[in-house]
């Protein structure tokens, strides 16, 4: 079994090379491109299978790329939790890809679909390398990457709308990762190490003689995963961005790639900087009021929206709120609702975007005003939409209800009463905007000057029907993942 | 083998009708005699599973198990108890009249396919809240239930029908989500949320405190508790008149159910007592029975009418809980009985009238008991058990209640209970004596002229109206034994 070893490396290799073999083989053999990506985002999957198994057998490793052990080298890092946000990033980004397979021919010209794919894997290849990496700066580079990648999603379509919010996006994102640069050469100046846990070793004793550094260092942190996460107020280029954007990209971007970075500061949080400092420096408090504010705030900014999709954008920078929010409480059982809404907001959203694609285009509709009767003509579709938007309010027998849950009951934990209101009031306000739509489009009739609707393919609607069981399956087997999400966060203490 | 048969009967209950669901649904596709078919075998199959746990609750025996594990400690769990049992079997009964009597009544409604699946399916997910064995259990089917049933309220797509159904679905939602922090501290301070434990917080906190108001709104939204009842008297009537009759009949005393589970197994009546909650729960009751009677009396629609009266008369029963004696315990749980006899009945005898004649207005009914007198009969027999007039179950229930007052030293409750009396009286006899001998302009009215609505709709209205007569009537009856049985259980702590 010593070959399961080099698994954490191969699945970054085998999507970045699809990244580079997808456009080359667009141009020489057009029909093998697709299944090409989805046979490497499958590979990918199985490989993140196998790695669970092996963490099961033999505990969570360390790889060190090239062999050179760290200092020197870069070391990759397999443990529950990072196995875990692999499974959730390639397993909602192969269903994303099956979604998109036949939604992108209606979206983009056709030149384009090749490096469409590149940029795809070169997306998911980036995540994952954030997933696994255990150094300051490779996590860099892969934000890097992963910001580049997600802004030439969002500007492959070429209208001016994508343009300018790409664009907007491009120069705040640059900007967060500017910050995280500078937060990583201060910490580098004081203890002289990249790696995660050397950093975490050296830390302490850096503190004690510069505090300043350290300290500035947090706070460009908080503005670098703040931004680039959609944290309340630096979620200014996220509506424009994710609603602009073509279905498939959006849905990657609000359910897989706000995550991956919120991910990335949990980890720099808990395994990189020492409890001890977290708990003298309110960055924490920070973090849970920025999140409480963000969720309020975006909530009541969605209910205002007309456009269906940028509607959905204001609700993810809500959503990604209770993500910060499970960080900030610093509690396990907060962190373990944070993990399980991750996971959940990930597979919701993402469905509720594949189905405004459908919605956009089968019936050419976007704003919300002309959903109206939409139910009957494509039931499955506005079921989707149903059914994403009851587990956004948290419905019983959807996920949202567990992770929150949970949240609440970490709130609770830490005698927190409060945030546990903060949830629920965010709750209502879902169902003051998720409702109405679901509502008009199953009860009222179709409105005059409706034009006909166009066949939707059959893998789109099969997309949306994996979502709708994905959505009601971790609504009622959610133990299996919550103890593993224990076992995951084990580094928190008990 | 035995044991595992009696196991399966609450999950048979509450899961074949909602997997019954789907076949109704896809039945009323193919053929609307069907569909019919099935919604009744389905309503008729759940009943007689229900009543088969009769000898075993009879017995004094529990019946608990656990289905899953939804997340560690918080179980999907089943218990039937005397409680559970009671309300468990009065839905199915007075599901299973209400199924009957939609055939005729909905075949003149549209969407019909509709209908019934939602029926069954609330009727599954209502036997899954009276079976449940935990708080969290409970929860999903309450909500469950709740935000299905929006779907019959809205049923006639009226504009007012909408805006009633939008009303229900926000003030349902609130209350979904009260009850969720109520839950949730439950379990952050005693751990567990199943009611097996006994009472789960056995000392009062703020927090305690909080919990207990949560749950207050939360299942009083539900039972349409003065000051969360303003969604009720709008969706109540909207509805088709068969679903008006569960949704005030039965639906309303999910809520009911619920706040006698809060009182005894979260808390208890010593915890209740010592921090002067059941204070709240008497001036609510006072303030919600004195409210329903007295709008109820201004209002012209007959079912609009009938609405005020169920939050007066869901009043009597939160009242019963604030006094938290046994004998006021044993007046309350009839009263849960009764009023859905009662309720039920006037509800559906008003639809008969509606589906008859199309008058929905009171001032419009003189006369009208002329031409359906059974139906007529019925109403008035119902009618009369809700003023309290003996020897129906109505009186029996708030002589009982008066009694537990007496007992507990609070004769302002029973001033209370009588003023509520005779304002029923006030807004139930002008329905009453008009409809019989009102309407006459000339000589030749003076006979009958019979229109009876069909009897597969008068047939369910008799069977409740006689249940109502019957239970007041014979002095051992298996509703009154039940309702003793389960308060002496509630308040000992265990079986007789």
């Amino acid at each position: 079994m010593t070959w399961t070893m080099h698994l954490p490396v191969l699945i970054i290799v085998v999507l970045l090379c699809s990244a580079f073999i997808s456009p080359l083989l667009f141009r020489w053999c057009r029909k093998a491109s697709a299944p090409a990506l989805l046979a490497a985002l499958l590979g990918a999957l199985a490989a993140a299978v196998a790695l669970l198994v092996r963490l099961y057998r033999s505990g969570s490793f360390s790889y060190y790329l090239g062999g050179w052990a760290p200092p020197f080298g870069i070391e990759l890092r397999a443990d529950f939790l990072r196995v875990y946000m692999l499974l959730v990033l390639l397993g909602t980004g192969l269903w994303i890809f099956l979604f998109a397979l036949r939604n992108l021919k209606y979206e983009l010209k056709k030149e384009v679909l090749g490096w469409y794919y590149a940029l795809y894997a070169l997306l998911m290849a980036s995540m994952a390398g954030m997933a696994l990496t255990g150094d300051l700066f490779n996590l860099f580079v892969f934000m890097e990457i992963c910001a580049i990648a997600s802004c030439a999603l969002i500007s492959i379509k070429e209208t001016r709308d994508c343009l300018e919010a790409s664009f907007k996006y491009l120069i705040l994102s640059a900007m967060g990762t500017g910050c995280y640069l500078l937060a990583v050469a201060l910490i580098y100046m004081v203890t002289g190490h990249l790696n995660f846990a050397m950093v975490q070793q050296a830390l302490p004793e850096a503190v004690a003689l510069y505090p300043n550094n350290v300290l500035v260092a947090m706070a460009l942190m908080v503005v670098a995963f703040g931004t680039k996460a959609a944290l309340f107020p630096l979620h200014v280029w996220l509506p424009d961005a994710h609603a602009s954007a073509p279905s498939p990209s959006s849905a990657i971007l609000s359910g897989l790639v706000i995550k991956i970075y919120a991910f990335a500061m949990l980890l720099l949080f808990y395994t990189v900087i020492p409890a001890s400092l977290l708990e003298s420096i309110p960055v924490t408090e920070i973090v849970l009021w920025l999140a409480t504010v963000g969720i309020i705030l975006a909530s009541i900014f969605a209910m205002v929206q007309e456009d269906v999709k940028k509607m959905l954008a204001y609700s993810s920078i809500a959503q990604i709120g209770y993500i910060f929010l499970g960080i900030g409480l610093s509690n396990r059982t907060a962190l373990v609702g944070a993990l399980y809404h991750l996971l959940n907001h990930s597979i919701m959203k993402a469905m509720l975007f594949m189905a405004a694609g459908v919605i956009i285009h089968a019936a050419g509709v976007r704003s919300l005003k002309k959903f109206h009767g939409l139910g009957r003509h494509l039931p499955l579709t506005l079921i989707a939409f149903t059914v994403g938007g009851a587990s956004m309010i948290g419905l019983p027998g959807t996920g949202g209800l567990i992770g929150k849950w949970l949240l609440a009951l970490g709130a609770l934990e830490t005698g927190r009463p409060f945030f546990v209101l903060v949830i629920l009031a965010s709750s209502l306000l879902n169902a003051f905007y998720y409702l109405p739509i679901s509502v008009n489009a199953f009860v009222h009739p179709l409105q005059d000057g409706q034009q006909a609707f166009k066949p939707v393919p059959r893998l789109m609607l099969f997309s949306l029907a994996v979502g709708i069981a994905a959505v009601i399956f971790f609504g009622i087997a959610s133990r299996p993942v919550v103890e593993f999400l224990e076992q995951a966060v084990q580094f928190l203490g008990p | 083998m035995q044991q595992s048969m009696y196991m399966a009967v609450p999950v048979f209950a509450f899961l074949f009708p909602l997997l019954m669901t789907p076949v109704v649904l896809f039945a009323g596709r193919r053929s609307g005699l069907l569909r019919n078919a099935l919604a009744l075998a389905t309503a008729s199959a759940t009943f007689l599973a229900v009543v088969t746990l009769y000898p075993r609750i009879m017995a004094g025996e529990i019946i608990q198990f656990t289905l899953f594990e939804i997340l560690p400690q918080l179980q999907i769990s089943f218990r039937v108890d005397f409680l559970s049992f009671s309300l468990a079997a009065l839905s199915a009964f007075v599901w299973l009249l209400c199924t009957i009597y939609s055939i005729d009544y909905m075949a003149r409604e549209h969407a019909g396919s509709r209908y019934y699946p939602v029926l069954i399916f609330t009727l599954g997910s209502c036997q899954g809240i009276f079976m449940a064995g935990d708080f969290f259990t409970l929860f999903i089917f309450f909500e469950l239930m709740s935000l299905i049933a929006y779907i019959l309220v809205i049923h006639e797509e009226t504009s007012q029908a909408l805006k009633a159904g939008y009303k229900y679905l926000i003030m349902t939602i609130i209350g979904g989500l009260a009850l969720f922090f109520g839950i949730i501290i439950t379990f952050e301070l005693a751990g567990t949320v199943s009611l097996n434990g006994g009472p789960l917080i056995t000392e009062t906190s703020t927090l305690a405190f909080i919990a207990f108001i949560s749950y207050l709104i939360g299942f009083g939204m539900k039972a349409g508790i003065f000051p969360l009842h303003v969604w009720l008297p709008d969706a109540h009537p909207v509805a088709p008149s068969p679903a008006s009759a569960l949704l005030s009949g039965i639906m309303l005393k999910t809520g009911a159910y619920g706040l006698l589970r809060v009182i005894f197994h979260v808390f208890s009546p010593a915890v209740i007592q010592s921090g002067g909650w059941d204070k709240i729960m008497g001036v609510l009751a006072v303030i919600t029975i004195l409210l329903g009677s007295a709008v109820a009396l201004t209002q012209d629609d007959i079912k609009r009418r009938l609405a005020y009266s169920s939050i007066g008369q869901m009043g009597y029963i939160l009242l019963g809980m604030s006094i938290l004696t046994e004998k006021a315990l044993i007046g309350d749980i009839f009263h849960i009985f009764s009023h859905a006899f009662m309720k039920s009945a006037l509800f559906l005898a008003a639809g008969a009238i509606i589906w008859k004649t199309g008058k929905r207005l009171v001032s419009e009914m003189a006369g009208i008991g002329r031409e359906m007198p059974f139906t007529l009969g019925c109403f008035s027999i119902a009618a009369l058990a809700m003023i309290g007039i003996p020897p129906l179950n109505g009186f029996l229930s708030k002589w009982t209640l008066g009694l537990g007052a007496l007992e507990a030293g609070m004769p302002l409750y029973v001033l209370v209970l009588l003023v509520s009396s005779l304002l029923n009286a006030l807004y139930y006899l002008p329905i009453i004596v008009p409809a019989f001998f009102g309407g006459i302009e000339n000589e030749h009215q003076h006979g009958f002229n019979i229109q009876e609505a069909t009897p597969r709709m008068v047939g369910p209205i008799a069977i409740l109206a006689v249940a109502t007569l019957l239970f007041g009537l014979l002095p051992t009856n298996i509703p009154f034994e039940l309702s003793r049985l389960t308060a002496v259980f509630l308040m000992r702590g265990g079986p007789f």
